[in-house]
């Protein structure tokens, strides 16, 4: 069985930080904690902020905010998206 | 002009009852979202028009730019419209019967992409029977929207390198 896949949604200063807008990301497990991404995102983009930009920022999960990420289980196929503090009007 | 699109960050409109939510890159036209909340029902319509000013901090705006997560943006925002219907109740004094509402319509719409000094970016509109709940509508949307919508604005300043044009925050 090949190993589960996720889309990383970056935006505002994830997005200028990575230098991406969406990157697939291939999980080390197949039930893989939400809050493991943000180690491993860091390690796929080192030096560029990442960590603390992820401090600041929350999570959704296709397309839902998330409340608790010690509670989501990612397990291949989401669209998962670091949402950073907002700043519309 | 170093602008980012997303492909997440697109045009977006839906519709909650009587009132609408919308997302797009073209100019918003004030007339014509206030034209859309109308109703004869209506004895008040607040608008806010929020513009991008050509200050920050002594240094020189030049343009902003938005981006969203649209598909998730979208539901926030109508979640709002939704719970500013059910939350802005009828203005004490006025001993309307329980079926007139006391907001009647909303507009909400948000401009993505760059947006030049002095156009707006955010524009909502609300009808109501009464005044008070129109303005009281009209600022809690306002708000929530700065609070919670998954939307960003990039401030680009006069001789400034474009890479270092600053994302801002609401909060804090």
């Amino acid at each position: 069985m090949s190993k589960p896949e996720i889309t990383v949604l970056y935006f505002a200063a994830a997005s200028t930080a990575t230098g991406l807008t969406e990157e697939s990301i291939t999980l080390p497990a197949s039930q893989y904690p939400l809050s493991s991404l943000g180690d491993l995102l860091v390690s796929l983009h080192p030096d560029v902020g990442l960590d603390k930009i992820l401090q600041s920022s929350q999570w959704s999960v296709n397309a839902e905010m998330v409340e608790n990420a010690g509670e989501v289980t990612l397990k291949g196929g989401e669209e998962v998206a670091i949402i950073c503090p907002v700043s519309g009007g | 002009m170093a602008t980012s699109h997303p492909s997440t960050s697109v045009e977006a409109r839906e519709e909650v009852g009587r009132s609408i939510c919308v997302l797009t890159y073209k100019s918003l036209d004030i007339g014509e979202i206030t034209q859309s909340v109308s109703d004869d029902s209506a004895g008040a319509t607040a608008i806010f028009i929020g513009t991008t000013r050509n200050s920050y901090q002594g240094k020189v705006v030049t343009r902003l730019e938005y981006q969203a997560y649209s598909k998730l943006a979208i539901k926030t925002m109508t979640d709002i419209i939704r719970t500013t219907h059910q939350s802005v109740t009828r203005s004490a004094h006025h001993s309307a019967p329980a079926t007139v509402p006391s907001i009647i319509s909303c507009a909400l719409h948000h401009r993505l992409g760059i947006v030049p000094v002095g156009e707006p970016s955010i524009v909502i509109a609300v009808s109501s029977p009464h005044r008070k709940e129109a303005f009281v509508a009209c600022e809690q949307i306002l708000e929530e929207v700065k609070q919670k919508v998954q939307i960003w604005k990039r401030e680009y300043y006069e001789g400034e390198r474009e890479e270092e044009a600053e994302w801002k925050t609401n909060s804090g």
